[in-house]
């Protein structure tokens, strides 16, 4: 167990934690404003099809990212019909969402299967990539890991000192209030959903263009249910999320490099320690009373005036 | 030539020409009514013809359709309706006709094993007198049992099952239906009326190994694998045992991902052992993304399944792949003479049903040589795979000298040859 | 000009409510219907073809009623946490756990008869899959750890744990190396109803769905379920026992999933493998909600759902529709409900703008 062992394992950590993050930043975004999407799943697929076939047809992996962002909340906007307007069970219409998201995801993409795009490849920042140790675990891969290093700084900006980052939270604490202090809460939601279903698509974009540069049938692989689950984790905090999704992804490549140096555990067992160890760090936080809890509202639909 | 009448949709005809590679047919009718599969990996032509202009139509290429005649903006949006849907359909069944179902484990988009068999079907499919169908994303277990039962029920004449857990479900359904022919893959009973095949992927493996052996610098290898099951267990020790013959001092170093479908966690293996030192990755999984791990690290790799050298051109060695179309034809035949198929089919490279990929430029021409003769050696019998004395992990002689492993230790092999490292759980 | 407004009945819609739902189901099919057309395949045959699959047939009500077993006990459980506001999401896990416990027993007590074997094998799966919800409950009252993530993170834990009994210690040893445990005897096996392919699962299902509705309605500590469901902080200031309900519910909750493991173990497959997983416990939440939690509701709501599954196949076979196209169908139909729904609670008052 050496430097050299643990140098490229951080990196992967922070890459393979990297669509997690994307993913997690928009639930949060979503939650805060007092809405429970539980499409994330299926978000992240559309978002990684729209994005690769964009990329493929214009060659433009920056616009394939814009586009499998947009796909992201087009999808989501369904969730904000059944929910917003037709005040639907958010559970069910979450679930119900994952199951149309990925079976959409998977029939329009068929044809994509096994095609090649170009995407983004890892660029290291110029003088940052030199800084012993940090450089190379931080600052040498593709740019949109760059770019999730910044979303959660502004997230946590955003909620704390802006005022329509206030309101979306009030929305999300206590819509009888906000309605009372004047604050379309309706709209608030559908901001909410919006925005945070472009950040789902990102995370789902992030997979298909950056992590590996191709298509398939269950490309998000359950990275979306990993997500909600690290929603509650990082107790609706950012840069908490940040810790959560590295964790995660580190410990995955950890069991991982622990087989290529020849273990002789099985490899279920394995497989079972990031989870467990989500687990773990949960329980403990929530034990020393770290946690905050959830929206209050959330899940909660707002019923129209009378 | 075949033609197709469309009459639904206008007075033309269209043609077929068998793809390049001859393994692919892409059309298939129903009712008089034409539908195309867009492609996967292979670059591929369609012609349609028009009876009145007598010249084509619609030049379909990588699934892009260029009008070439003239014809009206309401058929092109019709036929190009049909283009881009990536559907296609079976005849109902005609009288004389034989009906074949097959059953897959995943979708057939997966571009991996279901694929395989998919393009196999296709070739059966192209047979006079035969329609096929499919269902795919079957669940081992009881949705795989009512699957065959339905199947059985509307009178199919043969039924494929393609996943090793479909095999006691089957065996329930064929004592069932006594007058129907089933087939299993990659198993081990027979009954009465049910036969099982397999290919002996490992000898294609055997000769990937050779190449990988020959290029490696650190005398690593990386094998990323799916499950520890002995389909792919076999593989890999074909493979050490391949490398080792054209390398005796190679290590292969084995990472199990315990999917067949995340291509981000295949590729974070693929670098789990890049980073231990592996110069040439190999893998049994159904996605490209290990490929490319070892594209962007500068270093070589083998694919598998089909030729993956478009994802990874300066690294991509070599792939086995599977070539089930003639295998399925021949088994169709026979059932269609009234032959007995109630015994195991266990093909290798004699049959084609396994195969070696064309190798890439940055194999020195000795190293295609040897393995080309090889190659030829085991196709024709003169050579075995796994010959003793072989020796397990933990020095113990598992094949005694001089003797060749049998096909039931074959089937159920659960340790690694020596110089695997890693664990068989 | 007209202008909408939007107010909540006062008495829901009893009657109409069936004709609402069921215009949402029309509809959803109809969109899906214009997708197959769009693919060049006949709408309404492949409609016919879905129905027959599902329901047109001795065989095909019996393939429905089979699958809707493991459907139907998972939803029983999660709605009972659900209607004290426990967010269960660990059917899956909790029904893993139970196939686990009941295998345990199968391959511990090969000789016994089965008047011995099944028992003790509805036991553990009881007791195991109780075991995978009291956790989580446990984790919740004592250390504060939100149920939703711990109850997500165990359905991984038990899926692994179930790979690593197959692939190691309960592996088979004439499976030539398959992940799969031996074959169960026969007194392990639930056995046929009759000459039906039914197992008597069923009757398992039945009974349980009685108890779970009788409980709530007529039994004191059911009352004081649901009542702490509905209000928290009022059922405490009322002193209701709230930890131990908490402790009750998810150790119910599991135990039913566990449950729908054991039969889906013993009766259908025969053995343990890692196939027997299909995401019953996820599709399991999806119908509590539909049903709105009520046992009958949940019945049908499995019922129906699995006949859809049953019958895609059928679309599968004879049309060559891609098997994502069931998901995409399935998640209309949820959703154009969902939407359905809004209008048994609310109606649209139109008026003249003066």
């Amino acid at each position: 167990m050496s430097i050299e062992f643990f140098l490229p394992l951080l990196a992967a950590a922070v890459q393979s934690g990297t669509p997690v993050l994307y993913a997690t930043l928009g639930e949060i975004f979503t939650e805060k404003s007092g809405v429970l999407n539980l499409g994330v799943e299926g978000i992240m697929m559309i978002g990684a099809l729209a994005a690769f076939v964009t990329t493929m047809l214009s060659g433009s992996p920056i616009l394939g990212f814009l586009v499998g962002g947009c796909a992201g909340a087009v999808l989501s906007g369904i969730h904000g019909l059944v929910c917003l307007v037709f005040q639907g069970n958010q559970v069910v219409s979450g679930l119900a969402l994952t199951i149309f998201g990925v079976g959409l995801a998977d029939y329009l993409g068929t044809p994509y299967i096994g095609q090649a795009a170009p995407g983004f490849n890892p660029l290291p920042v110029p003088i940052l990539s030199k800084i012993p140790f940090l450089g190379s675990v931080f600052f040498n891969h593709d740019s949109l890991v760059y770019i999730s290093y910044i979303i959660p700084m502004l997230m946590w900006l955003f909620f704390r000192y802006t005022r329509w980052g206030l309101g979306l939270r009030a929305v999300g604490e206590y819509p009888p209030a906000a309605i009372a202090g004047g604050l379309r809460v309706i709209s608030y939601r559908w901001v909410g959903i919006l925005v945070g279903g472009c950040l789902v698509g990102f995370g789902g974009a992030y997979l298909s263009l950056a992590y590996t540069h191709l298509w398939t049938n269950g490309l998000s692989a359950g990275r979306g249910w990993i997500a909600v689950a690290l929603v509650i984790f990082a107790f609706w905090d950012p840069m908490r999320a940040m810790v959560g999704a590295y964790l995660f992804g580190g410990v995955m490549a950890f069991q991982l490099r622990l087989q290529a140096a020849g273990t002789h555990v099985p490899s279920s067992l394995l497989l079972m320690l990031p989870y467990a160890l989500t687990v773990m760090v949960l329980v403990f936080s929530s034990w020393k009373g770290q946690g905050t809890e959830a929206p209050a509202a959330l899940g909660v639909n707002i019923e129209p005036p009378d | 030539m075949e033609y197709w009448n469309i009459e639904h949709y206008g007075r033309w005809n269209a043609t077929k020409p068998i793809t390049s590679t001859g393994h692919h047919s892409i059309a298939s009718e129903v009712n008089g009514v034409l539908y195309f599969r867009s492609f996967l990996f292979d670059t591929n032509t369609l012609f349609l013809y028009s009876s009145q202009l007598k010249k084509p139509c619609y030049n379909l290429k990588d699934g892009v359709a260029t009008n070439q005649g003239g014809l009206t903006m309401r058929k092109i949006i019709i036929v190009l309706v049909f283009l881009c849907g990536f559907s296609w359909s079976l005849a109902l069944a005609a009288d004389s006709s034989i009906n074949i179902g097959f059953v897959y484990v995943s979708p057939i988009g997966d571009a991996g094993w279901s694929y395989a068999h998919d393009q196999g079907r296709l070739m059966v499919d192209a047979m006079e007198g035969v329609t096929t169908s499919f269902v795919e994303a079957v669940p081992e277990g009881p949705d795989s049992e009512r699957v065959m039962l339905n199947m059985a029920r509307k009178e199919y004449h043969l039924i494929f099952a393609t996943s090793y857990g479909y095999m006691d479900p089957m065996l329930k359904v064929a004592k069932q239906f006594p007058k129907t022919v089933f087939m299993h893959c990659s198993g081990f009973k027979t009954a009465k009326n049910m036969g099982n095949y397999f290919g002996r992927m490992y000898q294609a493996r055997y000769l990937s190994g050779m190449v990988a052996g020959a290029m490696t610098k650190t005398n690593i290898l990386g094998y990323v694998a799916a499950f520890p099951i002995p389909e792919v267990i076999r593989g890999i020790n074909a493979f050490a045992l391949g490398a080792q013959s054209t390398n005796p001092n190679v290590d292969i170093r084995v990472v199990w991902t315990k999917t067949w479908y995340d291509p981000a966690t295949e590729k974070e293996a693929a670098k789990s052992l890049l980073d231990v030192g592996a110069d040439v990755i190999a893998q049994h999984q159904d996605s490209p993304s290990p490929q490319e791990a070892a594209q962007e690290r500068g270093v070589y790799s083998v694919g598998y399944n089909s030729d993956m050298s478009k994802f990874a051109p300066k690294s991509h060695l070599c792939a086995p792949i599977w070539n089930w179309g003639p295998f399925y034809k021949e088994i169709v035949e026979k059932v269609r003479k009234g032959e007995k198929v109630n015994k195991a089919y266990w093909y290798g490279l004699d049959h084609g049903i396994v195969d070696l990929s064309p190798m890439g430029k940055m194999v020195p021409q000795d190293v295609k040589k040897r393995v080309l003769a090889k190659k030829n050696d085991i196709a024709s019998g003169k050579t075995k795979v796994f010959v003793g004395p072989l020796k397990d992990q933990n020095g113990k002689l598992r094949i005694a000298g001089g003797k060749l492993a049998s096909d039931q230790e074959l089937l159920g092999m659960t340790w690694f040859v020596q110089g695997v490292i890693g664990t068989t759980q | 000009m007209l202008r909408f407004k939007i107010r909540k009945r006062q008495e829901p819609l009893v009657w109409s409510s069936c004709l609402i739902l069921f215009g949402a189901l029309v509809l959803s099919i109809a969109l899906s219907a214009v997708m197959l057309a769009l693919q060049g395949k006949p709408p309404l045959d492949a409609m016919v073809l879905l129905f027959k699959g599902a329901f047109g047939s001795r065989w095909a009500v019996q393939d429905c009623l089979i699958k809707a077993v493991p459907i139907f006990l998972c939803s029983l459980g999660v709605a009972i946490a659900f209607r004290l506001q426990i967010w269960n999401i660990g059917a899956e896990g909790q029904y893993a756990l139970g196939a686990i416990g009941a295998t345990w027993v199968a391959l511990q007590l090969p000789d016994q008869p089965w008047f011995v074997v099944l028992p003790t094998m509805l036991a553990m799966s009881f007791i195991a899959g109780g075991f995978w919800g009291f956790i989580p409950a446990i984790l919740k009252l004592r250390m504060r750890a939100n149920e939703i993530i711990v109850t997500l993170m165990f359905n991984y834990l038990a899926i692994l744990f179930l790979d690593f009994l197959v692939y190691g210690p309960w592996k088979d040893p004439i499976s030539f190396g398959f992940p799969m445990t031996r074959e169960f005897s026969a007194s392990a096996i639930v056995g046929k109803i009759g000459n039906t392919e039914l197992n008597w699962g069923i009757l398992l299902c039945i009974l349980s769905g009685i108890a779970i509705g009788v409980f709530f309605r007529y039994t004191r500590i059911g009352y004081e379920l649901k009542a702490s469901g509905e209000n928290i902080r009022a059922a405490r200031y009322a002193g209701l026992p709230y930890d131990r309900l908490v402790i009750l519910a998810m150790v119910l909750s599991g135990a039913l999933a566990g449950w729908a493991g054991f039969l889906e173990a013993s009766a259908t497959i025969n053995r343990l493998q890692p196939s027997i997983i299909v995401g019953y416990g996820y599709t399991a939440i999806v119908v509590a909600w539909l049903a709105r939690l009520n046992p009958l509701y949940i019945g049908i709501a499995s019922f129906l759902l699995a006949g859809f599954r049953v019958g895609l196949e059928n679309l599968q076979l004879d049309l060559q529709v891609p098997a994502a196209f069931g998901g995409i169908m399935e998640g209309l139909i949820l959703l154009t409900v969902l939407m359905g729904s809004f209008f048994i609670d609310h109606r649209i008052e139109l008026r003249k703008k003066l």
